[in-house]
């Protein structure tokens, strides 16, 4: 167990640069995840944690030692790939042991843990097997066995689940929150999937395009996100954004009814923002937005109904059960008192 | 994957049959000259002459001269050397060593090597035993660039050290192929792997014996295979560099063949030399195949 710290670290791929100076501080034992859309960088600040990427800038720590210069299998650290990355030829036993072999440790210890880390993950009765006579869920099992093996301070997963069916993936969560909880070790995890993010982590970090947006816990994140991109990216259903105008005595919405609001910055509110579990259904007389339903989707538990304002914006709405809803019928939509974020024009959001 | 063949084809048997007349000629062709080396290899027939057209079943003869006379013999072990260390340590060591040392690079060096030995390769046979010769001579470059200016006295290369020089001709005119398959075998080793390698503190030889070597094996034997069945029947570019000579220090199996069947016409005794040759070649082919199959 470590705690790793970044400070102003950068990567450039010859002149172009793809990561900005992250400044990070993770505490030991913590479980952290990178989320961001594909192509933010969340892999390449991974892989330089692991020391497969060289550091163009700044300064990456492990356990108080800065590791710039480490080789990876010297920085206490192993690695769970998307791909999961086991030795085609060797057999589930040997791809746990290989590192340990290396290191020339005692056959009797390697033996015992690469038992132990089969029994944590129930692969014993494949350890004689070949990597390609496994099912997909049985390899990624392996290549966190191999990463348990290795008894490292922090482990590193990129993608581990995005391989995998969905069925599949959550029980896999599930099964990788209980191995935090169980070996008390430092995580830092990669995923572009915000359930995973949400459910595992007890902090997240919203990346996007080579910068961090926000560092919190999922609870924070999901209430006071600190602008337009993390709202937008953390929840199952997007967050609804409209244009609105302050005006002397509120916000003006789009159909022109006004939102009555007391806020010390609200002539710099340019887009509210609502979720669509807090939108709530109204009768023409008491509504905020009106609009034409567009599309229904039922799931039984829950439906979303996506309305279509007079403006041609689309607001989605999360109602509970089965609601009776027709296509081209006409919406009422209130505004609840709480859950409300204002953002300027820049996208930050006002507090 | 059985009865998958297109049902239209299937019940149209003449359209089947059409299709498959030019695979069937070719099969034919093969399958009479083979059959036609085999036979005549128990027959006096010679190029030219009387025997050319009286010629007469000899038994097996022929094949007892393979063993019971100089030539044979000789030429096979020159093969073997020819063949281990020009093909086997030559090409396929150097190739994997380049293709694994300029992997990943992107440099000017890598352009440089990889034109260097795809000239090697595209340079017709003819022309690159005459260049070769030329170096190598007496007054060629060798001499003139390196030997002389050192105040030696000049070297006649491919006189004094002939069966090296055309070992290393060979080499340089074939390691292009190794290069670019062992390059396309390492391209097909996963990047994560190897890194899950790197974690696991595997040094930079331990990653390529222990890791990639292993997982392109397949890749190995195949390459293996190839290149021993063509530098085995390899001709132009010993023939022509030497002739087989000085003596017979570099005659080969095919240049032996070749003296043997056109230079003193004995086409029966060359017959019975391919015959030998098939079946060498085949033998080392099934010893490559089982190397092929996966470990159980
Ligand atoms: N070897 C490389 N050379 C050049 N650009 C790269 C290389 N690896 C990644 N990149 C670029 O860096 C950015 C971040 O990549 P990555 O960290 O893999 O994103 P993510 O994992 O978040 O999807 C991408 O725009 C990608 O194109
Ligand atoms: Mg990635």
């Amino acid at each position: 167990m470590s705690d790793v710290s970044l400070k102003a670290v950068r990567k450039s791929y010859g002149v172009l640069e793809v990561v900005h100076g992250v400044d990070l501080d993770i505490k030991a034992g913590e479980f952290v995840v990178f989320v961001g859309p594909s192509g933010c960088g969340k892999s390449t600040l991974l892989r330089m944690i692991a020391g497969l990427e060289p550091i163009s800038g700044g300064e990456i720590a492990i356990g108080g030692r800065v590791v710039n210069d480490v080789p990876s299998p010297q920085r206490g650290i192993a690695m769970v790939f998307q791909s999961y990355a086991l030795y085609p030829h060797m057999s589930v036993f040997d791809n746990m042991a290989f590192g340990l072999k290396l290191a020339k440790t005692p056959k009797a210890e390697v033996e015992a843990r690469v038992r132990e880390a089969a029994r944590i993950l129930q692969i014993e009765p494949y350890l004689d097997r070949m990597p390609k006579a496994l099912s997909g869920g049985q390899r990624q099992r392996v290549a966190i066995g191999r990463a348990i093996v290795r008894n490292p301070k922090v482990f590193l997963f990129d993608e581990p689940l995005s391989n995998l069916d969905a069925a599949l993936r959550a029980q896999t969560r599930v099964e990788i929150a209980k191995l935090h909880a169980a070996l008390d070790a430092t995580m830092i995890y990669v995923t572009h999937d915000q359930v995973e993010a949400m459910t595992l982590a007890d902090r997240i970090v919203v990346l996007n395009a080579g910068r961090i947006e926000q560092v919190g816990s999922p609870l924070e994140l999901y209430r006071n996100p600190v602008n337009t991109f993390v709202a937008g990216f953390i929840a199952s259903q997007r967050m609804n954004f409209l244009e609105v105008k302050a005006s002397a005595n509120g916000l003006e919405l789009p159909g022109g009814r006004v939102l009555a609001l007391n806020h010390a910055g609200i002539a710099a509110v340019k887009t509210l923002g609502v979720r669509p579990e807090h939108l709530l259904l109204a009768d023409a007389g008491n509504a905020d937005l009106s609009g034409v339903l567009a599309v229904v989707e039922q799931f039984g538990e829950y439906a979303l109904a996506y309305a279509e304002l007079p403006g041609g914006e689309t607001v989605t709405l999360k109602l509970d059960g089965a609601p009776a809803l027709e296509v081209g019928q006409d919406v009422h939509m209130k505004l609840p008192g709480e859950g409300l974020h204002l953002f300027d024009a820049d996208g930050r959001a006002l507090r | 994957m059985k009865n998958q063949a297109n049902p239209w084809l299937t019940s149209n048997l003449w359209v089947l049959g059409l299709g498959m007349l030019p695979a069937i000629l070719l099969i034919g062709v093969l399958l009479y000259f083979t059959a036609w080396a085999f036979a005549f290899s128990f027959t006096d027939l010679a190029l030219v002459g009387r025997k050319s057209v009286e010629w007469e079943w000899v038994g097996l003869e022929n094949f007892q001269r393979l063993f019971t006379r100089r030539g044979f013999l000789e030429s096979l072990w020159t093969t073997v050397i020819f063949v281990f260390f020009s093909a086997i340590v030559g090409q396929s060591v150097l190739g994997f060593l380049l293709a694994a040392a300029l992997r990943g690079t992107r440099s000017t060096l890598r352009s440089v090597v990889e034109v260097c030995i795809m000239l090697g390769w595209l340079l017709p046979d003819i022309v690159a035993a005459f260049l070769w010769s030329a170096t190598t001579a007496q007054t060629g470059l060798i001499n003139q660039l390196i030997i002389r200016p050192l105040g030696l006295p000049p070297v006649n290369f491919i006189n004094d050290y002939a069966l090296p020089v055309v070992t290393i001709a060979n080499i340089w005119k074939g390691t292009a192929w190794s290069y670019l398959l062992f390059s396309a075998a390492l391209d097909s080793v996963s990047r994560e792997v190897v890194e899950a390698a790197k974690v696991d503190g595997a040094t930079p030889m331990q990653r390529i014996w222990l890791v990639q070597l292993p997982i392109i094996r397949p890749h190995i034997a195949t390459n293996m295979l190839f290149i021993t069945i063509w530098t085995f029947t390899y001709f132009p570019l010993i023939f022509a560099m030497t002739g087989g000579g000085p003596g017979r220090q570099t005659e080969t199996l095919a240049v032996f063949l070749y003296n043997q069947s056109f230079a003193r016409g004995n086409l029966g005794f060359g017959s019975a030399i391919s015959v030998a040759m098939l079946v060498i070649v085949g033998c080392l082919s099934l010893v490559y195949l089982r190397m092929l199959r996966e470990p159980k």
